[in-house]
């Protein structure tokens, strides 16, 4: 019962974003032991953004994105041609699946993908637009 | 024994196709001919210029746009026939025969020399051999970059989606307020399109886009 008690009070503090002392300090009830409320205060506070940030890693969300590594290959020859001289790009995004499913194992998996030249830069055209709207909304 | 694939080209081709083709060696294949080519050869110099004209054009339009087209090549192919009242079976087998060059010259890279020497060894008249030639040589750069774009790709990347916005809150968190990038990318895998879907923090988004210049710089000193 205190355990859960406890965590109520943390997942409180936590979830309301409470992050000075008397906010805390009003949450006990009035005759509360006196030292036992600071320490506690104490306590809290010290762990606040660690539980924060955790929480927000562990939020819901779509896959991941938690690596990734590339590669230029040269394309010689094919069935089609016998020679050529064609540059293509590898691509590999390791992909975590979404923690809040997986807990403590969390599921890693890796997508390669190719690309030609025409499907970078058009990609790259898309990067930019997003990178011009990211900060438009900065600049507001 | 070396092949004479690179006859002496930059004389003029007429001496080098000649001697090749007095050879029996051909440019656009190493292995045999079928029988039935020679036969089918003949019957095409049957044809007037006209008519071996047409033809050429009705299959130059098919090898530029042989996926989507198969149908409308058929079907061009048999008012061809009935057009020119020949049947269609035999009109087919000449086809076959005729498509056997541009296929191996466009393998191997053939100059329209090359091309016009392997239909005379292969017994077309040199007029006929001459304007397909001519339109071989229009026609290749066409189909090389076709041929190109046919090359294998493993997980092609065909599209890609974006969206970004901002969490606002969760079960755990009242306030957020942190900004988020969704992309979405469609995959070509065999012959299906897949869709994968990835989340990515705002500094995770600028260092894709400074890796994917990177690529693009690599790339380029490439081409």
């Amino acid at each position: 019962q205190l355990v859960s008690a406890l965590h109520n009070l943390t997942r409180h503090v936590v979830y309301r974003g409470l992050t000075r002392a008397e906010d805390i300090l009003s949450l006990f009830p009035e005759n509360f032991h006196q030292n036992l409320k600071n320490l506690l205060t104490k306590i809290i506070l010290e762990n606040i953004s660690a539980w924060r940030n955790e929480a927000q890693a562990s939020q819901i969300s779509l896959p991941r994105l938690l690596d990734m590594d590339w590669r230029v290959d040269i394309k010689t020859s094919s069935d089609s041609i016998s020679r050529m001289a064609v540059p293509t790009c590898l691509l590999q995004l390791k992909i975590q699946e979404d923690v809040a499913l997986c807990g403590n194992s969390p599921v890693v998996s890796a997508l390669t993908v190719e690309l030609s030249k025409e499907t970078l830069d058009t990609m790259l055209e898309g990067l930019g637009r997003i990178r011009d709207q990211l900060s438009a909304v900065a600049n507001k | 024994m070396l092949r004479l694939r690179r006859a002496p080209a930059p004389g003029p081709g007429g001496a080098g196709g000649a001697a090749a083709a007095a050879m029996g060696l051909l440019n656009f294949t190493r292995d045999p001919v079928p029988e039935a080519v020679s036969g089918d050869m003949h019957n095409l110099n049957q044809l007037s210029a006209q008519q071996f004209s047409a033809l050429t054009e009705i299959l130059f339009r098919f090898l530029i746009e042989p996926k989507e087209q198969v149908e409308r090549f058929l079907t061009q192919l048999s008012d061809f026939a009935t057009m020119n009242k020949i049947s269609l079976g035999p009109l087919k087998n000449i086809v076959k025969s005729i498509l056997l060059v541009p296929n191996g010259a466009l393998k191997r890279n053939l100059s329209s020399e090359q091309v016009r020497a392997d239909f005379i060894a292969l017994g077309l008249s040199e007029e006929k051999a001459s304007y397909f030639a001519e339109q071989w040589k229009v026609n290749s750069p066409t189909l090389t970059r076709l041929a190109v774009g046919q090359t294998l790709m493993i997980n092609q990347l065909v599209d890609m989606e974006w969206k970004f916005g901002v969490t606002a809150g969760s079960s755990e968190l009242e306030k957020v307020g942190s900004i988020f990038l969704q992309l979405k990318l469609v995959i070509k895998k065999g012959s299906q399109m897949e869709n994968v879907y990835i989340e990515l923090t705002l500094p995770q988004f600028y260092s894709f886009l400074h890796e994917m210049e990177r690529v693009k710089t690599s790339l380029e000193s490439f081409s």
